[in-house]
């Protein structure tokens, strides 16, 4: 049917094309954060003499003004949220909200680890609502496979997108008045993005363990972890910022029945300093670089 | 040859290439998954077009029509043309865009897997290489060049010349496009794709380059190879500094919320200025093909 000359051709393309297909292919990185952990450890039985965690997260300097979301795309939004502010660095009195701490590894007094002992997943959801085009909560804290009910409260379509690294991706349309929908994610991951891209100001992060102890700063930019047992524990406070968050660790000793403080703090000098991820651009420009807000 | 073939083939490439910047906003807008389901968005082929839907739906409607387009040109050409190759070339192009077609369906329905939204954008690029060919082979000049340019066998051989310019440019686009796939604007771009992208702008300035400073330097009076080349060498200058433009905006605006028209703006004009690029290219490469007649010196061994 063809020349030898035209399947020369053909060919070539077709090598190119297959060229382009193996070099956007490639390992998907691990995560062994949220608790790690043998999933067939023994369950976790209270002894009545856990403590807690408890601290403040602050941030030192100017913090970053939140900017106006332009929702015109969707007059839906315009209209229930006309006035719709960037969440991602909720500041007041030099508080931080929104920051997720959890345990991210530690040995209990009597020796174990905490990732080789079990905990109940509880079986009340956790509840991500879309609302005036945006996430309420904007940072939640789950269990493996404990269920989200994910809601849609506004009078136009969501998608509901969670991206998650380690678990599978899951996008769903969610129109107005529709049901609530469930979902679960079964593999610890901290944190998984979620977002609309109907709506793409629209970000949310689900942190996601295999134990209990994690807990999400309130307005006045404090946290509490109940019924930790005793033992000594590195404990991260993680904070959207940059491309994959921004965290700080610290080292923390729990007593019996007793709590213990974690105060963190974040801001401007702090911005891109510990984190365990890239936050710069690819290609350092002499060009001033605009702050995350 | 018709006229109204050559017309219709025109028509199609140009609609390729408005699809391709409709393809390059939906990557731009993060809006790929604006829908989970496909074809139909959010349960109809009518939805109300808010937000980012706008743009992934007002894909799918471009596409639709591009396809009914290259329908309406694969038969077209079984009809009012009477080379074989080039009625074979039709049908190619149809199944081109079908493949297409899947092959955006099967992105979506995957929850836009790098390799397959690659691929997407891959095969756009070759889809349009093939009806901006038939728009080509469809011409006047084509069929009936007004002259046949002589070139003698010294130096570099323009033909191969113009045929690794369009590799690289394909190449260059293929990289690009798996560049921008790897990461919304939310995120950093991948280092070692962003450097191989900008190592394949040096390649192609210097092998575009060579070859346009070619044409010029062999056939400057001839406007057949002259123009497309001089519009190459105008888009290549264009698109340098787009792309130049495209990163800054990008990191300019790290991650802020979208929307972000500037950055977006700049993106998709250096998305469709690539292909033009392209286009002018295998505009060149086929002039070239089709007129350049090369001599070649016969040596003869001289007498003991």
């Amino acid at each position: 049917m063809f020349s030898k000359r035209a399947r020369m051709w053909l060919g070539l393309i077709g090598a190119l094309s297959l060229l382009s297909l193996a070099s956007s292919c490639g390992p998907k990185p691990a995560d062994d954060s949220g608790g790690g952990g043998d999933k067939n450890g023994k369950a976790y039985v209270s002894k009545g003499d856990e403590g807690s965690i408890t601290g403040k997260v602050s941030y030192t300097g100017a913090a970053p003004e939140a900017k106006k979301i332009d929702t015109s795309a969707d007059p839906a939004c315009t209209s229930k949220s006309p006035n719709l502010m960037t969440e991602d660095w909720a500041v007041k009195d030099g508080k931080l909200a929104n920051t997720y701490v959890y345990i991210k590894s530690g040995t209990l007094a009597d020796g174990s680890k905490v990732g080789d002992w079990t905990f109940e997943t509880p079986s009340t959801p956790a509840t991500l609502d879309q609302n005036g085009c945006h996430y309420k909560p904007h940072v939640l804290g789950v269990m493996v496979n404990q269920p989200i009910t994910i809601t849609n409260s506004d009078p136009t379509t969501h998608n509901i997108h969670f991206t998650p690294k380690n678990n599978p991706d899951w996008n769903q349309s969610q129109p107005n008045g529709a049901a609530s929908m469930t979902h679960k994610l079964a593999v610890a991951e901290v944190l998984v993005p979620v977002k609309c891209n109907q709506h793409p100001w629209m970000k949310s992060y689900v942190g996601v363990t295999k134990h209990p102890f994690f807990a999400v700063t309130g307005e006045d930019g404090s946290f509490t972890i109940k019924g930790v047992p005793p033992g000594k524990y590195t404990v991260v406070a993680w904070h959207e910022g940059g491309a994959n968050g921004t965290e700080k660790t610290m080292e923390v000793t729990v007593a019996a029945k007793a709590p213990a403080t974690a105060d963190f703090s974040f801001g401007a000098t702090a911005l891109g300093q510990p984190s365990s991820l890239q936050m710069l651009p690819a290609i350092e420009f002499p060009m001033p670089m605009q702050m995350k807000h | 040859m018709s006229k109204g073939v050559h017309r219709f083939a025109l028509l199609v490439a140009c609609a390729t290439f408005f699809l391709i910047i409709a393809g390059a906003n939906v990557t731009s807008h993060d809006a790929g998954l604006a829908t989970s389901d496909w074809p139909r968005s959010n349960g109809t082929f009518f939805p109300k077009m808010v937000g980012n839907l706008f743009w992934e739906h007002g894909h799918r409607i471009v596409a639709t029509a591009v396809g009914v387009l290259t329908i309406g040109l694969a038969v077209y050409l079984q009809v009012r043309e009477r080379r074989p190759w080039v009625k074979r070339l039709g049908w190619i192009a149809l199944s081109g865009v079908v493949a297409q077609g899947l092959l955006g369906g099967l992105t979506v329905k995957l929850n836009l897997p790098l390799a397959v939204s690659a691929a997407h954008a891959t095969l756009a690029q070759l889809f349009f290489l093939i009806t901006v060919s038939l728009a080509v082979f469809t011409s006047r000049n084509w069929v009936t060049p007004d002259s046949s340019i002589s070139e003698n066998g010294a130096g570099v051989s323009l033909r191969t010349l113009c045929v690794v310019a369009l590799a690289v440019i394909f190449t260059q686009l293929v990289l690009g496009a798996t560049l921008r796939h790897s990461a919304t604007w939310d995120q950093d771009l991948p280092k070692g794709l962003l450097l191989a992208h900008v190592g394949g702008a040096i390649a192609v300035t210097l092998i575009l380059g060579a070859t346009v400073v070619t044409v010029w330097s062999r056939h400057r009076t001839e406007k057949y190879l002259a123009r497309p080349a001089a519009i190459a060498a105008t888009l290549l200058l264009v698109q340098l500094l787009l792309g130049l433009a495209a990163y800054i905006t990008r990191a300019a605006s790290p991650y802020d919320p979208q929307p972000l028209p500037l950055m977006v703006s700049v993106t998709v004009a250096h998305v469709a200025c690539g292909a033009l690029v392209f286009a002018t290219t295998i505009v060149l490469t086929l002039r070239v093909f089709r007129v350049l007649r090369v001599d070649r010196q016969e040596y003869v061994l001289a007498p003991a």
